[in-house]
């Protein structure tokens, strides 16, 4: 231990700058936004009662409220009712900074919508990843067939081309179909995964014949087989291609910027936090850096649950 | 499989019957995937490939051969110049510090018996975290009056750090830099970023790469007279570590090719100031989807698959020549 002294102190050097930015972003989301200017309150702010400006100006009364707090206030002229009902604006427009800034992250823009958004687009692209690959891997590793080494040699030219260098293609390609703001233009391109192929089929090479023959005995169709005696058998890999394949998708913002514009409702996370972002005046970096944490917390907290399984899913897709 | 079918005569019906059934269901389950292949992948690139060379846009009902003229422009203007300059900037200085960054960090956390686990973990949460959230919290971070960073190096000043530092000594007597509105720093924050997030994963592997290297060879090594750390690194552990770093060397790079989330983060319009951060993905982006000069964008996309094929396959010529660097 002493004598690693200074192995600990670059490595937490390190890790300082590596945490500094989530630190500042988790900061910030608590803090009240004179506290962000001025710098102060340490890590979570003082969480003294704030007043929401806007709220109390949208409640500004005008003559229609005052006449209708006529009866609640018997015997006042117009203008103690108009500062009474100021007063009860104001004291339901006054909270603590790390609501304020909560609730104006899911008020503001439909961060839930986004957020159900990106759940459905990562979770489709996953599913069709794997209806489209597994089978297709099986076919690779197990099954003798005339264009065999054709199709693979096509794999492995594919894994050469990242999908993202291609993008600009593709978006013609959807917005010729008239795709383009769709479910389908966020899902499709990403459907085949030849990493997928790659990686199930590597794994599945492992698999004993034996096991597939006796399934074959049994009478089960290649179908059968694959979906209940290799998929089973495959779940580590399968386990680590979903941790990639969401990873991936849920943090994407490149290829939904592209065929994604101005539709509110198809946003994905990342989309909806630039959005917000762009109409952002000075005041709202309390708000954002609270989306920005709704956004990035499913996985980080997926990660921190279970970061063997995350790391070791990483370097299994990694090490091809 | 011939030798089994015309050993047993008797049996060559049913045998090949059962043949005949695997090929066509080995077809139906590898179809789905081929089609998806050809469809999504490989005919987008003959589609560039095709555009590069017209002035095709959306919308328009015809388009014109141009020949070579939108390649010709690549090589010519000054903003695709930049482009290249800020794109090679990018990479060349990203890959070699997060690759040396993971290496470094993987030795050293490797070496050590506690909190081992901690560094891993921190070191690996820019991974998966989203990058362009984080870019937004970095952008305030370096924001030039409120950030955190420009907030720190005041703290320096009237310190000894204002002496021995030119840029501490110019930014108290002025004011510390804009980071993200000069173009003498932009490109360079951008590289930041990408290295801060790009590290922890290569950490991640050259630590599975690590737990390979046999204990013996450092014996083997000692007995042979390597007795400082750095012999035996250089050694034993820098060889064995061979195909790690040619894995890690290429997914850097085609990463680094693919900067894209930073730059519109920071600069939506125009690619940072006087386009000191230009990459290919923006200059796509912009020229192909926002400009609809899909000529130009085609010719840029071929340009970038060029540049990852090759790196990709002198990564494979490599991996198979299983280069260990001895």
């Amino acid at each position: 231990m002493t004598r690693d002294w200074w192995k600990h102190l670059i490595l937490t050097l390190g890790a300082l700058i590596v945490i500094a930015p989530f630190y500042m972003m988790v900061s910030y989301s608590f803090k009240s936004p004179g506290e962000i200017d001025r710098g102060e309150g340490g890590f979570f702010g003082r969480q003294e009662m704030m007043v929401d400006e806007r709220c109390v100006k949208l409640r500004d009364p005008n003559r229609d409220d005052i006449a209708a707090a006529l009866l609640r206030f018997p015997n006042q002229t117009d203008a103690q009712i108009r500062d009474a009902l100021l007063a009860e604006a104001t004291a339901d427009c006054s909270m603590r900074p790390v609501v304020f800034n909560y609730t104006k992250a899911f008020t503001e823009a439909p961060l839930l919508r986004y957020l159900l958004n990106g759940v459905i687009v990562t979770a489709s692209i996953f599913f069709i990843q794997v209806l489209v690959a597994v089978p297709a891997a099986y076919a690779l590793a197990k099954l003798k067939f005339w264009g065999r080494e054709a199709v693979f040699s096509l794999v492995l030219f594919c894994l050469l081309i990242p999908v993202h260098a291609i993008a600009l293609p593709l978006y013609i390609m959807l917005a010729k179909l008239g795709l383009t703001n769709t479910y389908a233009a966020l899902v499709v391109p990403w459907t085949i995964s030849v990493f997928g192929i790659f990686l199930m089929r590597q794994f599945f090479m492992t698999v004993p014949d034996d096991l597939i023959d006796a399934a074959r005995m049994d009478g089960m169709g290649e179908f059968a087989i694959v979906w209940r005696v290799m998929l089973p058998t495959a779940i580590p890999a399968l386990l680590a291609f979903a941790i990639f394949s969401v990873v991936a998708h849920w943090n994407d913002y490149f290829w939904p910027r592209i065929v994604v514009t101005g539709n509110r409702d198809l946003f994905t996370p990342p989309l909806g936090l630039r959005e917000f972002k762009g109409d952002g005046d000075g005041s709202f970096f309390g708000p954002m850096m609270a989306t920005a944490t709704v956004i990035v917390m499913p996985l980080i907290v997926a990660f921190l649950l279970a970061q063997k399984r995350f790391i070791e899913g990483i370097t299994l897709s990694g090490m091809k | 499989m011939q030798a089994i079918s015309q050993t047993v005569d008797s049996l060559r019906s049913p045998e090949q019957e059962t043949l005949r059934r695997q090929r066509r269901t080995a077809w139906m389950l590898t179809l789905p995937a081929l089609a998806l292949m050809v469809v999504i992948l490989l005919v987008p690139v003959g589609i560039a490939g095709v555009l590069s060379f017209t002035d095709f846009s959306l919308g328009n009902s015809s388009f014109n051969w141009v020949g070579v003229k939108n390649y010709d422009r690549l090589l010519s203007r000054s903003t695709y110049e930049k482009m290249f300059i800020a794109t090679f900037t990018y990479v060349v200085t990203v890959v070699p510090l997060s690759v040396g960054l993971g290496l470094g960090a993987a030795l050293l956390v490797q070496s050590l018996g506690r909190f081992r686990e901690l560094y891993k973990t921190i070191y690996f949460l820019p991974v998966m975290a989203t990058l362009l959230a984080m870019a937004i919290a970095w952008e305030f971070m370096l924001h030039p009056s409120i950030g955190m960073i420009n907030r720190t190096l005041e703290l320096g000043c009237g310190t000894v750090l204002e002496r021995i530092w030119p840029f501490m000594a110019n930014g108290c007597a002025k004011t510390f830099p804009v980071w993200l509105g000069d173009k003498r720093y932009a490109i360079w924050v951008i590289c930041f970023i990408g290295i801060w997030q790009g590290f922890g994963f290569n950490m991640v592997l050259y630590l599975a790469g690590l737990t390979g290297v046999h204990r013996e060879l450092y014996h083997a090594a000692e007995m042979d007279g390597a007795k400082s750390g750095w012999e035996r690194f250089r050694l034993v552990t820098w060889p064995a570590l061979g195909p790690t770093t040619v894995f890690v060397v290429t997914i850097s790079c085609i990463r680094a090719f693919q900067v894209f989330d930073t730059v519109e983060a920071f600069w939506p319009q125009g690619g940072g100031p006087n386009k000191s951060t230009y990459v290919m993905m923006f200059a796509i982006f912009e020229k192909g989807v926002q400009q609809n000069l899909i000529g130009v964008g085609a010719s840029i996309t071929i340009v970038f698959l060029g540049f990852v094929m090759v790196l990709t396959l002198i990564q494979r010529w490599l991996v198979e020549r299983k280069v260990h660097y001895g």
